[in-house]
């Protein structure tokens, strides 16, 4: 079998792995089977997660299984493994020069000096990383891909297929912003191949940057090699095999050994380091804006205090999430808690957690609420930006009796809208919905007269703090639908100590043992 | 060559097929996709085998919401009151946190101080705590075992220590293990027996014992094991039993008072009615150290004794009692033997006796209104039929 | 056809160079990427975080205060009340009484003085500590040899202006005192095992080096506890969302009996605020009781304060009580060994 052979049966069988994890993130089919293991492949995830947050968390130790062979073979993964390189490979073959003429191929897969826009790129995520803001999210292809595919692709497929991927039909908020940036970057295949791993990918840099110590490498033999330039024909990764192959560049796709007519290219086993220009090339000056820019990140990020005390109310998290300075430190926007939640109440933020925080997940309760049983998110969540709880912790049932459960926020009457507070008409489902025991929504009974004089009891709905977890339930059912007579917002969320409410959350029980006893 | 020759000129070229592949590169080629079939393997089996409390809670976690909660009622003021919801007036009650057992009303006093001991810690291999150990006393055994609480307290139970561990390397398998310890070995003999699976297998390491289910149940000394496993898988159970053993070798063991206890049949017995009577049982200078009872017999009660001596002496009472019953006007027969036991009837102002005794036992109905039924019971049990 | 071995023009390989690599090269190109990987597989292990934790119910740990209490005297007065129109003079005297600072400071003795500087307002509102009591207080602080006093509070409304408008900036200036603001930096996780207060953010800094510790509070009305003495001083030294004691404000201002005990705490009853607290506003809230009292026993020396000096009924401030009940100090104030004297 050749070599390029293999590489098409990884490529669709990897492609395809990656299709049936983002069909089957969804609680009738998700069993056992892992998931986010692409994310959790990921060493730019890793890497970066263990700059702003000194863990590896869980399963992101896999990423040494993809580091192996990146150090003896170079960047495999970009042709072999990543499916959103599979995809822009594949696009770029079925939409890009395929029946142009050879010599427009040949002339577009040289390399170019913007390709190593890729490198400052990274260097400014991980500057921005250093200081404390995760932001490979935006750029990284497994979290792109993910995003999209659950924000964009799946929500539009549903909609002219009817429930071949949900039961009733999902919306995220945004979703057109990141529907457009996916065309856009798999557009930009007809313009220049790769596009996006060539130019833009980070977790193409990063791989470029440990590349250069492989072991083994694409070689020329300059005693067989004619000069034709073919073996530029179908070179993905613009690596130059026609000259010094720039090893960090070279995607080993092996197009090249199959495209030279004088059989002068194999993939050898140390070859002269004459005939390879070893590290990827960055102008000095470039690396050093994007430094810069990487580093004002996170300061002009954080110094609009949007994560700090001016947090909005609308910024609730799922949950097991950690406090939002951490949250911050670890979500890679990859979007895999929204994919798996069964209400569709995971939105992508927008400016809600300030700059930081485009495409986070926080709740809207209009969509959807947090169904009580489950912890879906943090099952999927690679980072661990959402801790992978158990039900029982979540509820705070079992083992976890005395810590109580997790609180998402906090639900406030709005008096003027509510049915049964100002328009004389009886209601309270949120009381009906809501899910814990003793109920967090408990009502007094009143009788006065209507305005068409006649008499009325019903019974007005009120909040126990100490009992509410913010699930949102009764937001959510509300009959004031455009904007509901009770609303949750984050106060009151036991992530937090700055945003408790009542003094009994999280670790300072003693105040429940207080309620025992007289105060 | 050191300067590039112009590129050569392009057009009809065919299009090049490599032929000559390498035996390396095949081979190497082949291994990479049959790795790719391993990794498609393992993670189709990822899938089938998973945790099923990652999609639903754990049933045994609901055991912390079993008890109620006070103070915090669905509708307050009200004129009509739900069924079952507690009428309270507009002032602010105490509140008490969702899941909480409370002790009493809200306002009560500091709640009841809470039973304390050693925590219940197992030294085994492949096993983890799942949490502390939990301790209960008489007062609040109820708000761990709910409604079987009466029965123990019947018992005279003084205690409850129990925890539960996980088994390694499994999915959600744990074990329970429950200590009661009750005040002596013959109540807590009593508890075990009320309990007892009639077609459960004898324990090796306890002669109080039985494996039933998915548990081991024992009584050692004072106390009544309970060793219960999650589920049948062998490794829960291997664990369960080996937990079980360690109990039985760490606790120590005590019969006090037991041989008596353990000859009473459990058969149609009312375990309420066992009763200890040191000496003069019955009346009589001879019976000492005397287990009675009440039976439920083909729709009568009767009563039913044993007591536990030495052959001689317990042959000498027999013969006694044989010569009191004839006194006072009492028709006493002596009956054939029985399964190697000597048994006399007597009769008395209307009240049958039906009394045996065999080696080292003696026993019988001493208080039954129908004399065939007595005989019938007694000889049953000598017999064996009645256990 | 030979040819020397040589490099080709800049960036071209040459042709003829040798196909292989010698056994250096070898060793230290093999050597660079298994160091690179086993440098990853390390690291990745060191950092491996392989179980998950729930956030916000993770146990904290925090510093324990050291007691700053002198051994109980059984010679010496505990309690001592002054009364004198002049601060310096009745602050003298009421010390005077307890035997002077010297019983309580030792030369070289690192001193915090913890005022209650809660709100920007002038001292003639008594919302704050006065200025001339802190400064009667630390000079004589300093003529009993101390090495360095801090002078510390985390107020409500925004330190620097609470310093400054009350005076006391203007003291720590005058006597060279160290004046520490509440920076972010300065507060550490304490641990208490209160009846309500267990975790909570502590303004550490000042007693990092400090070895004496004396309250000097103000005597106020408080809307919520019905007064604000020496005990409920301490609130200043915590940090975090304190608007959340309010819910438990009896227990935990008894809590902070146990979480503090000071070498020595003085009530400043020259100007009390008897209504409107505890931020005041009008003088007409303020009556001048020209009385001073010093202790050891800050539940005493609040108690004679609440009956004494604001003359209301004892048996509804809670926290007193609360205190006495806990053991953290002795509401009935005759019991103790105490002083009354004349500046």
């Amino acid at each position: 079998m050749k070599a390029r052979t293999a590489r098409r049966i990884a490529q669709v069988f990897f492609f395809t792995l990656f299709l049936f994890f983002v069909v089957i993130t969804d609680l009738r089919y998700l069993k056992g089977y892992p998931v986010s293991w692409f994310l959790e492949l990921d060493p730019l995830v890793a890497f970066a997660t263990a700059i702003t947050t000194h863990t590896i968390y869980m399963g992101l130790l896999w990423s040494l299984l993809l580091i192996l062979p990146t150090l003896l073979f170079g960047r495999v993964f970009c042709n072999w493994i990543c499916p959103y390189g599979i995809l822009h490979h594949f696009t770029g073959w079925l939409l890009g020069k395929r029946r142009a003429e050879e010599r427009e191929r040949i002339e577009s897969n040289r390399y170019k000096k913007l390709y190593s826009l890729k490198y400052v790129i990274l260097i400014a995520m991980i500057a921005a990383a250093i200081c404390g803001s995760l932001q490979i999210g935006w750029l990284d292809p497994i979290c792109l891909f993910h995003r999209s595919m659950t924000v964009a692709i799946l929500p539009i497929l549903n909609m002219f297929f009817p429930s071949s991927f949900y039961v009733r039909q999902y919306f995220h908020v945004g979703a057109w912003i990141v529907g457009f940036l996916l065309l856009f970057l798999v557009g930009m295949n007809v313009v220049i191949p790769r596009f996006f791993c060539r130019v833009l990918c980070p977790l193409g840099a990063f791989l470029g940057t440990l590349a250069p110590v492989a072991l083994w490498r694409i070689d020329r033999d300059p005693h067989k090699c004619v000069d034709c330039d073919l073996c530029l024909k179908s070179c993905e990764g613009a690596s130059d095999p026609h000259t010094q192959l720039r090893k960090s560049e070279c995607f080993v796709c092996f197009n090249c050994i199959e495209d030279c007519p004088e059989d002068a290219i194999s993939f050898k086993f140390m070859p002269q380091l004459q005939r390879e220009i070893t590290a990827p090339v960055v102008p000095a000056r470039r690396a050093f804006l994007g430094t810069l820019v990487g580093l004002t990140f996170y300061a002009f990020g954080r110094a609009s205090g949007a994560s700090d005390r001016n947090y909005d109310k609308k910024v609730i998290r799922p949950p097991g999430s950690v406090e939002e300075k951490d949250f911050l430190d670890r979500c890679i926007k990859c979007d895999q808690c929204l994919r798996v939640c069964p209400t569709n109440v995971l939105q992508p933020a927008l400016m809600e957690s300030g700059l930081e925080g485009i495409w986070t997940p926080i709740l809207n309760m209009k969509i959807g609420y947090c169904e009580l049983n489950c912890t879906l998110c943090g099952q999927v969540c690679p980072t661990g930006a959402i801790q992978r709880i158990s039900i029982e912790e979540k509820t705070g049932t079992g083992t976890f009796v005395k810590e109580g459960p997790i609180r998402l926020g906090t639900a406030f009457f709005d008096h003027g809208r509510c049915l049964p507070w100002s328009m004389e008409t009886p209601c309270v489902v949120c009381e009906e919905v809501c899910p814990v025991s003793p109920k967090a929504i408990y009502s007094r009974e009143v009788t006065f007269t209507k305005r068409d004089g006649n008499p009325i009891t019903l019974r007005q709905p009120y909040v126990d703090p100490a009992l509410c977890i913010g699930c949102g339930i009764c937001e959510h059912e509300c009959p004031v639908t455009d904007e509901a007579a009770i609303r949750v917002t984050a106060v009151g969320e036991t992530r937090s100590r700055d945003r408790r409410l009542l003094m009994d959350g999280g670790v300072t029980s003693a105040p429940r043992t207080l309620e025992n006893q007289k105060r | 060559m050191a300067a590039p020759a112009a590129p050569p000129p392009t057009g009809n070229r065919k299009t090049f097929r490599r032929t000559k592949v390498s035996t390396t590169e095949r081979a190497v080629s082949l291994a990479t996709v049959v790795l790719l079939g391993v990794i498609g393997g393992v993670i189709w089996w990822k899938g089938r085998h998973f945790d099923p409390n990652r999609f639903a809670l754990r049933t045994d976690a609901l055991k912390s919401t079993a008890a109620e909660v006070k103070g915090k009622s669905g509708t307050v003021g009200g004129t009509d009151a739900g069924p079952g919801e507690t009428r309270a007036s507009l002032k602010t009650v105490p509140a008490a946190a969702a899941g909480e057992a409370e002790p009493g009303e809200g306002s009560a006093a500091a709640p009841a101080p809470a039973a304390k001991g050693e925590p219940l810690d197992l030294k085994l291999d492949g096993l983890k705590p799942m949490g502390d150990t939990e301790f209960y006393n008489a007062d609040n055994l109820f708000e761990k075992i709910d409604g079987r609480a009466p029965a123990y307290l019947n018992f005279n139970v003084q205690g409850l220590r129990c925890r539960s561990f996980t088994v390694a390397g499994t999915a959600g398998s744990f074990v329970d293990v429950y200590e009661y310890r009750f005040d002596t070995p013959v109540n807590a003999f009593g508890m075990f027996s009320t309990e007892r699976d009639p077609k459960g297998e004898t324990l090796a390491f306890a002669p109080d014992g039985y494996a039933s289910g998915m548990g081991f149940f024992f009584r050692q000394g004072p106390r009544y094991i309970q060793v219960m496993a999650s589920d049948q898988n062998a490794k829960t159970m291997e664990l369960a039993k080996a937990i079980a053993e360690d109990r039985a070798k760490a606790l120590p063991a005590d019969d006090a008072g037991l041989d008596a206890r353990r000859r009473l049949p459990v058969t149609g017995l009312d375990p309420a009615s066992v009763q200890f009577v040191q000496e003069n049982a019955q009346g009589q200078a001879f019976l000492k150290n005397v287990f009675q009872a009440s039976y439920d017999f083909a729709g009568k009660k009767l009563p039913f004794f044993v007591m536990v001596a030495p052959a001689a002496d317990s042959a000498a009472a027999w013969k006694s009692y044989f010569d009191f019953a004839g006194q006072f006007g009492g028709k006493v027969t002596a009956l054939p033997d029985m399964n190697g036991a000597k048994v006399f009837a007597a009769q008395n102002f209307g009240s049958w006796k039906v009394i045996y005794q065999r080696d080292g036992e003696l026993g019988g109905v001493f208080d039954a209104a129908d004399g065939d039924q007595a005989r019938e019971f007694v000889k049953k049990y000598l017999e064996g039929q009645i256990k | 056809m030979s040819r020397e071995p040589h490099q080709g023009a800049a960036g071209q390989p040459d042709p003829a160079a040798k196909d292989g690599i010698n056994r250096r090269e070898f060793l230290i190109r093999a050597g660079a990427t298994g160091a690179l990987l086993a440098g990853a597989a390390a690291g990745g292990y060191a950092l491996w975080q392989p179980k998950h934790f729930v956030p916000g119910f993770q146990p904290e740990k925090g510093l324990q205060l050291p007691s700053y209490a002198l051994a109980p005297n059984k010679l010496l007065p505990s309690l001592a009340i002054a009364h004198g129109t002049d601060h310096d003079k009745t602050i003298r005297a009421a010390i005077g009484a307890l035997g002077g600072m010297d019983r309580f400071i030792k030369k070289g003795d690192v001193v915090m003085l913890k005022p209650n500087v809660a709100f920007d307002t002038p001292p003639p509102l008594a919302a704050t500590t006065h200025p001339e009591t802190l400064r009667a207080v630390a000079k004589l602080v300093l003529e009993a040899g101390a090495a360095r006093v801090y002078i510390a509070d985390n107020p409500i409304n925004s330190p620097t202006g609470c310093f400054w408008k009350s005076g006391l900036k203007q003291v720590a200036d005058d006597l060279n005192l160290d004046l520490m603001y509440p920076e972010s930096g300065s507060f550490s996780p304490l641990e208490l095992n209160g009846e309500v207060l267990r975790n909570w953010t502590f303004f550490h800094e000042p007693f990092k080096k400090a070895t004496k510790v004396i309250g000097v509070a103000p005597c106020k009305d408080h809307n919520l506890c019905h007064s604000s003495m020496t005990m409920k001083n301490w609130y200043g030294l915590l940090g975090g969302r304190r608007s959340q004691f309010h819910q438990y404000i009896h227990s935990i201002v008894s809590d902070f009996a146990l979480m503090m005990k000071p070498t020595l705490v003085v009530l400043d009853g020259m100007n009390v605020l008897m209504k409107n607290g505890p931020t005041g506003g009008r003088l007409s809230d303020v009556k001048p009781m020209n009385t001073v009292v010093a202790g050891t026993d800050m539940v005493a020396v609040d108690s004679y304060g609440y009956t004494h000096l604001m003359e209301r009924d004892i048996a509804e401030l809670t926290y007193i009580h609360k205190a006495h009940e806990r053991g953290l100090g002795n509401k009935n104030w005759q019991d103790l060994i105490y002083k009354e004297v004349q500046a």
